[in-house]
């Protein structure tokens, strides 16, 4: 992901045209539309709603598990909100940073992301099931 | 032979390994998909733990939020995969695989949802 040698790169571009700031990672102005459809702020808002469903079900889940002293499970809640909180981070970094590649034409895949959110959605739900199954045994 | 491994694993390989880059609106377009299945699942999560812990404490409402949880876990363990096939089958200029899941999905909610009401029907009476 390190892109220090790129002239599109925000920082470089900074260093190199001095005391002339430019405020984003631009490329060369496109004479024609960048992005039809503004599939790339659609995509980073995606990101930003799945990321804010992951806390509050963390948050649900977290304080249900509580009020049940099931306290792992609890804590398991706020990691999952963590989590959110760490996704919503990095798409809104990351929607500023796929600017460059998009405008060079270069990939704009994550499956690193997409296997984290996918796999920690599944554990979250996996935990909830369990959590819901002891709790209407043990009731 | 070897997509017919890869279509059973519930974590498929890196897309990127095979085909070539197809316009990037269709790759975006397809993380959008992943990601609204993702926050179905995580809406089913959530409404399941709430049938389970806001109403009434009976056997019905465990079960309705138990039926909903299992239809999340259904759904989260899917998503990734079904991703990672689109996005192979665009890198292959292949079309898009078959998924039955929307299918099951609009089944299964619908079943819950006529069992919600039917089961809340008898508790009230």
């Amino acid at each position: 992901m390190s892109d220090s040698g790129d002239p599109l790169n925000a920082r470089s571009r900074r260093k190199a045209t001095g005391p002339k700031r430019i405020r984003r990672p631009l490329g060369p102005r496109p004479d024609n539309v960048f992005d039809p459809g503004l599939q790339h702020e659609r995509t980073a808002l995606a990101w930003e709603r799945t990321a804010i469903s992951m806390m509050v079900a963390g948050i649900i889940m977290a304080r249900y598990a509580a009020q049940d002293a099931y306290q792992g499970i609890a804590v398991l809640g706020l990691v999952q909100v963590m989590l959110g909180g760490a996704v919503l981070l990095w798409s809104a970094w990351h929607y500023d940073e796929l600017h460059g590649p998009l405008r060079d034409g270069n990939p704009v895949i994550h499956p690193t992301a997409a296997r984290l959110v996918g796999i920690s959605t599944l554990v979250f739900s996996s935990v909830a099931l369990v959590l819901a199954v002891l709790f209407t045994l043990t009731r | 032979m070897a997509e017919q491994n890869t279509r059973r694993h519930l974590l498929p390989p890196d897309p990127r390994l095979v085909g070539e880059e197809p316009d990037y609106r269709f790759t975006l377009a397809n993380e959008r998909t992943f990601l609204a299945w993702i926050r179905t699942a995580l809406a089913l999560a959530a409404g399941g733990l709430g049938a389970l812990h806001l109403i009434d404490d009976t056997y019905s409402s465990a079960l309705l939020g138990i039926a909903l949880l299992a239809l999340s876990v259904a759904t989260a363990a899917t998503s990734y995969r079904r991703w990672a096939l689109n996005e192979t089958s665009m890198r292959l200029n292949e079309p898009l695989p078959h998924s039955r899941l929307p299918q099951v999905m609009a089944v299964a909610t619908t079943v819950v949802a006529v069992m919600a009401a039917i089961l809340f029907a008898i508790d009230k009476a």
